[in-house]
């Protein structure tokens, strides 16, 4: 399923499931807070806004960069997004990303997965320095669910 | 017990609210919009109560079988008809906020956390459950906590009516007439004593007594237990409705999460955590739950069991144990609900509590056991074995699901935790109408309740519906007061 969304796409991946999407929407949450890319600690701000660390690799050294996170868009068991706003080096990294996830019915009780990440607000700078690492930021996490979403379901 | 009536009331309202939450606000705004002249008293410096600081969340329901999901519940606690009304009503619950001009949007949140915080039914098997939608007043994170948010929306429709608040002044009697009717009450402002007439009915929306530590020990069945919520709650309204005779329901009734009660804090920090890597062990080291399946409001289920060899609750407190993972995962306390919310802040990485002794921490299993004075072996092998488990992906002791398991690696760490009452239910029993009644089923004349003071959760409690409660019957009381004739 492709899911509609304004922005620069930075990463697209569907999957299938072997589960009901009631059973992937009680799980996705907890998987999504267990596989992010470099997480130092998380801080949930009310039910549906975090904010965490992030040890990222760029530019061939180690940086702590501020995540902070909203749900939005949230409708169970079918879809949610989370839009991402990734900030640091004293305001020198700043991107704003959603991403969206979109799970559908299938037969035999199983569930179509689609992820899709895009940038949504970025300065010409940070779009050259930032996209690929931003690209590889959204790929290792919806790698990383789809891997827990499989051994879990 | 005989209350005398003053010779002269030093104040006169048609209408006298005690106690400014929830359901002190609705009664108040429904009685003054239907013509009363209304006074609203609040023994605390301000208003809220558990209102402002508690989930935030107003219980909207999706249709009619929502009776079948709270009668199931209650389980035979609370009169059908009583549900039958408060549904009826609660489906307006969204209308009336629009008609005061606010909004609500659905809570519908990940469940990332343990215990977890869920916007359906806390109970999903039962029939009804599908009808349990969860709201909250419409806002950002910016214009606060959804608790926050309820208490501006609130307090603002008391402002804007011009409702007359005195804060700091607890009432300490109801005041009868020989025939039983409620005309007034005795409150105390400044240290002083204050007559107060109602001309046509005093409301009680004071709240429970989880911070009444007798009162716990006689109804709770868990001993003992803290409290998260406010300190204001210390059973006023019920030692008040035992002095005029009225018959009380749901005592034993409470709202119970699990929670940490440091020595310099009144009340407890409510404690989740982020990650899978815990456990729950009791004072011996052993493991005694689920401790994924715990409905969040339920605590007191799985913490009440009694040791009669031992003569003692093995489970309060209980220890949770857990890994380094779980500690840098991020704060067990959090900063969204609780008397404590804006007290302090606990560290993101939980680096503080540790300097502190809060929690506590052991290279190894048996180091941390000798730290909480449980059996080294026993803590040893009750982690071992969950490891085991973990590892087979199946824990055949107490069935937590396979999403919910990690092995826990040293170092480890341990926080005591207690019951911990977001509130209690119990107080005076009401009918449909919200009359305070009296053991022979008749009402009290001129008095009535709403809110946590007795409310319509008699056995188990699904989250939201206090809020929901609150609203719905203090609008039927503030109504019902408004109504009645006024005295000479």
């Amino acid at each position: 399923m492709r899911i509609p969304m304004a922005g620069m796409v930075l990463a697209e991946r569907e999957f299938i499931v072997n589960a009901t999407p009631d059973r992937v929407w009680r799980l996705i949450g907890k998987v999504i807070f267990s596989v992010l890319p470099g997480m130092e600690s998380m801080e949930i701000l009310d039910e549906n806004n975090f904010r965490a660390l992030l040890r990222v690799k760029m530019m061939g050294f180690e940086w702590v960069l501020k995540l902070k996170g909203e749900m939005v868009d949230i409708s169970p068991p079918e879809s949610f997004s989370v839009r991402l706003l990734l900030g640091g080096l004293g305001g020198l990294v700043k991107a704003d990303q959603k991403v969206a996830l979109v799970m559908t019915p299938m037969e035999n009780g199983k569930t179509s997965v689609a992820c899709r990440a895009a940038a949504e607000g970025m300065g010409v700078l940070q779009r050259v320095f930032l996209t690929g690492q931003a690209r590889s930021f959204a790929r290792q996490t919806f790698e990383a669910i789809e891997k827990r979403l499989k051994e879990l379901a | 017990m005989k209350i005398s009536m003053p010779e002269k009331w030093d104040v006169e309202y048609d209408v006298v609210v005690v106690g400014w939450g929830s359901a002190g606000t609705a009664a108040a705004v429904t009685a003054h919009d239907q013509g009363a002249k209304v006074l609203i008293l609040e023994k605390m410096a301000n208003g809220g109560g558990n209102s402002s600081i508690c989930g935030g969340n107003i219980i909207i329901p999706k249709g009619k079988e929502f009776v079948e999901y709270l009668n199931t519940l209650s389980f035979k606690t609370t009169e059908r008809e009583i549900l039958e009304i408060f549904v009826e009503e609660a489906l307006k619950n969204g209308d009336w906020i629009r008609e005061m001009g606010a909004d609500v949007q659905v809570f519908r949140p990940l469940e990332v956390a343990y215990p977890t915080m869920i916007g359906g039914a806390g109970f999903p098997k039962v029939r009804g459950a599908e009808t349990v939608v969860k709201y909250n007043i419409k806002g950002t994170p910016e214009e606060g906590k959804p608790s926050q948010r309820l208490w501006t929306f609130l307090s603002r429709i008391v402002a804007k009516r011009g409702i007359k608040v005195l804060t700091r002044t607890p009432v300490k009697e109801l005041i009868p007439n020989a025939q039983g009717e409620i005309l007034g009450v005795l409150a105390e402002s400044e240290g002083k004593p204050i007559s107060i007439k109602a001309r046509k009915a005093v409301i009680l929306t004071c709240g429970g007594y989880e911070n009444d530590p007798r009162m716990k020990w006689d109804y709770l069945p868990v001993k003992p237990a803290m409290f998260l919520g406010t300190p204001g709650n210390t059973g006023d309204g019920i030692r008040m409705v035992q002095k005029i005779g009225a018959d009380l329901w749901h005592m034993t009734r409470l709202s119970c999460l699990i929670g940490f009660q440091a020595p310099e804090f009144e009340a407890a920090f409510w404690v989740a955590f982020l990650s899978e890597g815990f456990i729950f062990v009791d004072k011996y080291g052993r493991r005694f739950v689920n401790e994924a399946g715990i409905e969040i409001h339920e605590y007191y289920q799985e913490l009440s069991y009694f040791d009669t060899e031992k003569m003692e609750f093995p489970r309060v407190p209980l220890w949770a144990v857990f890994d380094e993972q779980t500690r840098r995962r991020g704060p067990l306390s959090r900063g969204t609900a609780g008397y404590n919310r804006d007290l302090y802040s606990w560290s993101l990485d939980n680096s503080a509590e540790i300097a502190k002794g809060w929690i506590l921490q052991g290279k190894t299993a048996a180091e941390l056991a000798s730290r909480i004075s449980a059996d080294p072996k026993a803590l040893e092998e009750t982690i071992a074995r969950f490891n085991r488990h973990v590892k087979a992906g199946k824990d055949e002791d107490f069935g937590r699901p396979r999403e919910d398991l990690r092995a826990l690696e040293a170092p480890f760490y341990a926080i005591q935790l207690w019951p911990a009452l977001i509130n209690t239910q119990g107080g005076p029993r009401r009918d449909k109408e919200s009359r305070v009644l009296d053991p022979d089923g008749k009402p009290v004349p001129r008095l009535y309740a709403a809110g946590e003071l007795g409310s319509i959760w008699g056995y188990l409690y699904q989250g939201a519906c206090n809020i929901g409660e609150a609203l719905v019957f203090g609008r039927i009381a503030g109504k019902n007061a408004a109504a009645e004739k006024a005295w000479s």
